[in-house]
């Protein structure tokens, strides 16, 4: 990490060394030096969070509880229409979307309605005019409507995703070409023979990766596409990735994986329970069509920055994989990328507007060390979408007080980033009977 | 890192200190340290939507071969994806059957459950 840190700052002063020496283009290439030289500068751990919302941030900006107990709210979209929609894992009254607004400008919704009879879910967004959903077996949408829910029936534009409980989310984003992508998760942990499994080796080939692990594209407007049939295997290799979003600065399609669990309680002769904690990475990629991550023959070791053998595959903690991409980043082990957002607006200083924020849900298989991760981070990218500069923490506290030693007593868990039209950031959390977090920026 | 290492290690010291040595027999808790904590957590409490907790558990609590099926077969023994929780628990049937009535007995006398004790001969019949 140390290394990226000296990256930003070699960066700035080439930049620096460039302006001063060229007459033409000076002023875009100062405004380039402020920025780069202006890293995000995040929260630290340990700051205390504010009384009323329970969360940290960083010097400047400031947070209103959006909304309280809307249900297990997941990912969340921020609508042209002034609503903030959010998915429910589990329907409230047997309506699967929550839309939030609100009316007077307090950064409290003071409007509530809730739709979608017999669905429930995890993705949402906007696309093209539409309100997109998904189910854990379909995304569907309607048209956006003026304001609050839809009075019409959704149409089903993706289908024929098998039901499965394990890593079943079908979170989804868009190109702002046509072309819309799919997270299919995988319902295993290593592809293991039985599944979770102690001693079990895993399968090769992966039979999983055929229908599961991995991003499909779909086109965004043709209704009642099978995955199968009509659906595109944009990516592999991919265990699961609730993190999924279009870096439109970048225009590629970034993630960020769920590594895989239970190193230490199948391999305890190769991994301590501090290794196992650490390990593996959770993945950033940069997705291109074809990439494979490498799930499940190889998992990234952030501390030796290398692809390693997955141990069900021979694997024995030290010995390299040839099968996968590294990734342009890995996180701390377990700590549960649940969502992503790369900004469009200019609403916050310059040194957050290009990188991706990353929500981790938290951690419940660093036991028995402390559970980690539930916090919002920043990860600050440059106009090609490579990583420049080390990861700040955004948003912190949720939790609650620390250490969390059992995923139990967090009080919130971080989950869906969308960002309003005004620019604000708004985080939700599932735990507690669901919460939604409003971030503004202020100033200094 | 973002974390204190010299924080964390001695944390752990804490937590393994309670833990019984390598070199001691098993007992309930350790073998339900070894098995089932990294999903069950060592506390019992289980995992949100993902695991479920075994305080006042209903099954703990109930005749004693609920238990020992659940940890023979795992999540099968009461059909896939019946729970609600979203993972699948796999069966522990490599264990012996003295393993596994410690373990049954570790959880039904801890985590606020009084389902009592549970002998390596009530394990061996539930056996497929």
């Amino acid at each position: 990490m140390n290394s990226k840190i000296f990256g930003v700052g070699l960066t700035a002063l080439a930049l620096v060394g460039c302006s001063a020496s060229e007459d033409t283009n000076h002023e875009a290439q100062q405004k380039i030096v402020a920025e780069v030289s202006m890293p995000a500068v995040g929260v630290a751990d340990g700051a205390a969070v504010d009384a009323t919302t329970g969360i940290s941030l960083p010097a400047g900006f400031s947070a209103t509880i959006f909304a309280d107990e809307v249900g297990q709210v997941r990912h969340i979209v921020a609508a042209p229409n002034g609503w903030v929609y959010g998915a429910l894992r589990v329907s409230m009254r047997g309506n699967g979307v929550v839309a939030l607004r609100d009316t007077d400008g307090d950064g409290v919704a003071d409007q509530r309605e809730y739709f979608g009879q017999s669905i429930q879910g995890s993705g949402i967004g906007v696309n093209n005019g539409y309100l997109y959903f998904s189910t854990d077996t379909a995304i569907m949408r309607w048209p956006l409507p003026e304001s609050g829910a839809p009075t019409d029936e959704p149409t089903v534009i993706a289908e024929g995703f098998v039901s499965e409980t394990q890593h079943a989310s079908k979170n989804f984003t868009f190109d702002g070409e046509g072309n819309m992508y799919v997270n299919v998760g995988a319902p295993s942990n290593a592809c293991m023979t039985e599944m979770r499994k102690k001693g079990s080796p895993g399968m090769r080939p992966c039979p999983i990766l055929e229908k599961y692990a991995g991003v499909w594209r779909f086109d965004a407007d043709t209704p009642g596409q099978d995955q199968m049939a009509d659906g595109h295997r944009y990516a592999t290799g991919i265990r699961n990735a609730l993190a999924l979003d279009w870096n439109t600065h970048a225009d590629a399609l970034y993630l960020a994986q769920h590594g895989r669990d239970q190193l230490a309680s199948f391999f305890p002769e190769m991994f301590t329970n501090e290794q196992s904690a650490e390990l593996p990475s959770e993945e950033f990629h940069r997705l291109d069509d074809g990439y494979d991550v490498g799930w499940p023959y190889s998992y990234y070791d952030h501390m030796k920055d290398e692809r390693m053998v997955m141990p069900e595959y021979g694997g024995d903690g030290q010995t390299v994989s040839s099968e996968g991409e590294k990734p342009l980043f890995g996180f701390p082990g377990h700590w549960a990328p649940n969502g992503m957002m790369f900004l469009e607006g200019d609403a916050l200083p310059a040194g957050y507007r290009k990188g991706a924020f990353i929500a981790f849900h938290g951690s419940w298989n660093r036991a028995p060390m402390p559970q980690q991760g539930y916090r919002v981070v920043y990860l600050p990218l440059n106009d090609d979408g490579a990583v420049a500069g080390d990861w700040v923490t955004f948003a912190n506290g949720f939790a609650g007080p620390e250490p969390v030693m059992s995923p139990r007593n967090a009080v919130h868990r971080p989950m869906g980033l969308t960002e309003g039209p005004d620019g604000a950031i708004y985080i939700s959390s599932l735990m507690s009977g669901g919460r939604v977090w409003k971030v503004t920026y202020e100033g200094e | 890192m973002k974390v204190n290492k010299f924080y964390l290690a001695a944390l752990a010291g804490a937590v393994f200190s309670t833990s019984v040595s390598a070199q001691d027999p098993p007992t309930g808790r350790s073998l339900y340290e070894e098995n089932c904590a990294v999903c069950h957590q060592y506390d019992g409490g289980g995992v949100p939507f993902m695991q479920p907790e075994l305080f006042s558990s209903k099954r703990a609590n109930a005749p004693k071969g609920g238990v020992i099926d659940i940890i023979l077969f795992g999540s099968a023994a009461e059909g896939t994806g019946q729970s609600g929780f979203s993972n699948e628990m796999p069966g522990f049937d490599y264990l012996t059957n003295r393993e596994i009535a410690l373990i049954a007995t570790y959880v039904r006398t801890n985590f606020e459950n009084n389902g009592g004790a549970v002998i390596a001969d009530d394990v061996q019949p539930r056996r497929k």
